[in-house]
């Protein structure tokens, strides 16, 4: 069409399957359905973007009827929005071991109720347990006439157990999710893990607050990559000037053996065949060897930032692609376990995530662990319950010290402008000295 | 063509249902909207959406089904997954659907002076921008969004309930050094958002927080905005007034009612009348008539929240609590306008830490009630002016027990989302400085 610089089309159907388990009632369990898409048309501006909730397909007159009306929209914006040209592609989305939909939902249920039977426990007051299965069929154009279609289905399940003793509450919360396929069976450790963390919390003293050393487990000290590094180095953040790594790029700011990654192209719960607008996926070195190495970026942002590759674009269904994390993760170094815990001495091992936030344009990020244990002479001794850590970008990261040699990945799902992604974060155990630990306990 | 008319395929869909199940109810949602977003002080993209989406509850001998699609010409195979998903449903004591009352057909959360077009999203923006003027710092990022939409709700015992909503929706992200601001407003009433002070606001706070000073680690009066109050009290203790949470075990008040479980001076109630509120509906999301449910009055807990299922199952009677997330969610308890309440004083005469936000509320322990976050755009005050910017500090406590040590609550109320809220003053509460 005339004026029209660039258009895409990205179309998303697909259904949801969900089974909710508590205390033994099967609260609700069955399917819904979507169908949603979003197109975006630029013409000499910004943005014109229409939502459209049960879109179908068409050509002709039709569809140059809905450029026209995002055009409309287009002329209102006041920002020159300039792509930078990309790498496209698609990779294949991995095989799953047991595709869910070959299993029936009796079945899933059955199996979900064995995984919430085994959290219960005398003194764990409530089980609940959550079987989530997504299966989206993504179909991409643009006006460059690149086309993709894919299917991806990633599903999974989390078990919560409440313990209570005396007025004191405690959770033990698991969670397992993949793009590998049905995920529900042999699980039933994973609720008596649940319900095992849930009572030993309640002998679980508050810990202290105050700086002092700490060892992260892979999955903490994921999200600390995700919250303290991931959110700074997104091409729109910075292009905004919201994040504190804006204009940093070869500023030392950690540990020689510290290095961290997005790569949306490794097969983890946060993986994309093709990004979402129908550019390549590949690795970014946000941190390499402690510097500032590149952002993540969109074509847009790619074209106004600079430094780094597009890619990175991500988008819930119907909703306008922003630039996201996917798979981040802090590379494993060569330290062993046992060394970690040595070199810590004295201070806190914290384990597990209860999530975490950024303040990307101040640099400051809080997040929370699950639970954790004293460390003494290099050894776990007492078991800490609320305990969360705080810090500023620029400062925190020196603190790693060390990298263990055993990374491990752990999914979970973002949230950023309204959509939650789904993501996956890792690290092997990190030492980190000078962390900031809030608690409730007193001397 | 009469809006019943439009939706007549409701009526067949309900035809049919009954010739399977008990009861069946359909949960209707269309709508639009347009919306601008800011990257610094360019607009960057225009959005128009057409939302349109319908769920579905069936109930068969006690068990309940549900389905949900944005296809209203496939409700057939809609229905049949929904009859399909209450056949794996444990069947429970089940009292019926709502049968239907008269109730004023006059809209609570509508504005028809609202025009859902491009023109008026760009002079919100305008506005802000105007607002933001006012500091030096510099906008990052903002949007401005007006909405309309269409509710239906529609049973087998007769219901036909519609509602019109609007929304207006406005944010602000400044940056000035390497501090932030952040302000937004939202309302059904157009006359309710003031786009010049939300882009003031932003600023003003981006400006102020720059060269902050450290604290040093104690106990400390603080003064929680509205806005970092909301945090607090959304992420934890609202969720324990909820009947399912208290029968599920999950709930710290469970073992609370008629117990002090706030200081004297707070009252707590869902009021889903209160005029030009955000969350003011005569109906639930489940068509129970919505009436002022008092939880705690003078430090008293009174009552939890219930919807129509998990009142069945535990003898009690709904509050008319039930909401949805959306056209695809089944009902679930929460609230419409939740008000904290109580003697209103100054709270700001004496020196205090005034905490405008805080970052990570949502990783507390709901259970517990155990809490750390991080303060952000936080001053010492002293007689309601603010004073030094804190640099960088954490507060941690449990929401809980901070009730009991409120001392004082602001004489202005702010609505954050569907909470009425106090600025509120506690004592002794423990910040670690940097």
């Amino acid at each position: 069409m005339p004026g029209i610089q660039y258009y895409d089309l990205r179309h998303v159907t697909g259904q949801v399957t969900h089974i909710d388990i508590d205390n033994g009632v099967v609260e609700s369990a069955g399917t819904s359905f979507f169908n949603k898409a979003v197109i975006r048309v630029l013409s000499g501006t910004g943005w014109g973007i229409l939502q459209i909730d049960n879109y179908v397909p068409c050509t002709g007159k039709k569809f140059d009827a809905m450029l026209e009306s995002a055009c409309g929209l287009a002329r209102i914006t006041q920002e020159n929005v300039i792509l930078a040209e990309a790498p496209h592609g698609m990779l294949a989305v991995p095989p799953m071991k047991e595709d869910p939909r070959d299993v029936s939902i009796e079945e899933k249920s059955s199996l979900l109720s064995g995984i919430e039977t085994a959290a219960r426990h005398p003194l764990v007051v409530n089980t609940r347990a959550n079987f989530i299965e997504k299966i989206e069929h993504v179909r991409f154009t643009d006006s460059s006439e690149n086309e993709y279609g894919y299917q991806m289905c990633r599903s999974g399940f989390n078990v919560l157990a409440v313990a209570s003793r005396n007025g004191n509450v405690q959770m033990g919360y698991e969670r397992e999710h993949s793009i590998h396929g049905f995920n529900l069976r042999h699980q039933q450790s994973q609720g008596k893990k649940a319900a095992d963390i849930a009572v030993a919390l309640l002998d679980a003293g508050a810990a202290k607050s105050g700086k002092m050393r700490a060892v992260l487990d892979p999955e903490l000290a994921g999200v600390f990559a995700h919250e303290a590094i991931g959110h700074a180095s997104e091409g729109d953040l910075v292009k905004e000037g919201n994040s504190v790594l804006k204009g940093k790029t070869g500023q030392k700011i950690g540990n020689e053996n510290l290095t961290i990654i997005d790569d949306p192209g490794i097969y983890e719960f946060g993986f994309d065949p093709v990004d979402a607008e129908g550019v390549a996926v590949s690795r970014t070195e946000i941190i390499k060897k402690g510097v500032i190495n590149a952002f993540l970026h969109n074509r847009e942002t790619l074209a106004s930032v600079g430094n780094g590759v597009a890619g990175h674009a991500r988008a819930m269904p119907g909703e306008s692609p922003l630039v996201r994390m996917s798979n981040t993760f802090i590379e494993a170094g060569d330290a062993t376990e046992h060394e970690i815990f040595e070199e810590c001495q004295n201070g806190i091992f914290l384990k597990g995530s209860r999530g975490g936030q950024v303040d990307p344009g101040r640099g400051i990020f809080q997040f929370n662990a699950e639970y954790g244990y004293l460390i003494e002479k290099g050894e776990c001794t007492t078991m800490v319950r609320d305990v969360s850590l705080s810090g500023e970008i620029l400062v925190t990261l020196h603190g790693i010290t060390l990298c263990g040699n055993n990374r491990s990945m752990s999914p979970g799902y973002c949230g950023k402008g309204g959509q939650s992604v789904p993501v996956s974060d890792g690290a092997p155990h990190v030492l980190l000295n000078d962390a900031v630990v809030g608690g409730s306990g007193v001397d | 063509m009469r809006w019943w008319v439009a939706v007549a395929w409701i009526d067949q869909l309900i035809y049919e249902a009954q010739k399977n199940v008990d009861e069946v109810e359909v949960f209707f949602v269309k709508g639009t909207s347009v919306s601008a977003d800011l990257k610094q002080k360019k607009i960057n993209l225009a959005t128009t959406s057409e939302d349109c989406g319908f769920g579905i509850r069936t109930i068969h001998k006690g068990r309940i089904g549900s389905s949900s699609t944005n296809n209203v010409s496939q409700w057939r195979e809609c229905l049949n997954a929904a009859i399909a998903s209450g056949n794996l449903a444990t069947p429970q004591d089940w009292e019926g659907l709502p049968e239907t009352v008269s109730l004023s057909p006059a809209p609570l959360s509508f504005d028809d002076s609202i025009r859902i077009e491009p023109p008026v999203v760009i002079d919100l923006i305008e506005k802000m921008l105007e607002g933001a003027a006012e500091h030096p710092a510099e906008v990052a990022a903002g949007s401005a969004s007006l909405s309309s939409s269409t509710v239906t709700l529609a049973n087998s015992k007769g219901v036909r309930y519609t509602s019109q909503h609007t929304g207006v929706s406005l944010s602000l992200e400044a940056v000035h050094g390497h501090s932030t601001g952040y302000e937004f407003d939202h309302s059904s009433f157009f006359d309710k958002v003031d786009p010049v002070l939300v882009g003031e606001r932003a600023t003003f706070f981006a400006t102020e927080s720059d060269n902050g000073k450290d604290i040093a680690t104690g106990e400390y009066d603080i003064l929680l905005s509205p806005l970092a109050y909301g945090e607090l009290l959304g992420n934890v203790f609202v969720p324990a007034l909820s009947g399912r949470n208290v029968h599920a075990g999950r709930s710290r008040l469970a073992q609370s009612l008629g117990k002090n479980v706030t200081d004297p001076q707070i009252t707590m109630y869902d009021d889903p009348l209160l005029e030009k509120a955000n969350g003011s509906v005569r109906w639930d999301a489940e068509g129970t008539p919505t009436r002022r449910v008092d939880f705690i009055r003078e430090g008293i807990l009174e009552t939890f929240a219930y919807d129509l299922k998990t009142a069945y199952r535990f003898g009690k009677k709904s509050t008319a609590s039930a909401k949805r997330g959306g056209f695809g969610g089944l009902p679930s308890i929460g609230h419409h306008n939740f008000v904290v309440d109580g003697k209103r004083n100054e709270v700001a005469d004496e020196r205090v830490v005034y905490v405008h936000n805080v970052v990570g509320a949502h990783t507390a322990n709901p259970m517990s009630g155990e809490f750390s976050v991080e303060l952000s755009n936080a001053f010492w005050m002293e007689e309601g002016e603010f004073d030094v910017p804190i640099r960088s500090a954490m507060l941690s406590g449990n929401v809980f027990d901070l009730h009991h040590t409120i001392s004082g609550l602001s004489k202005e109320s702010r609505a954050i989302g569907s909470m009425i809220l106090p600025s509120v003053k506690i004592n002794k509460q423990h910040i670690i400085g940097k």
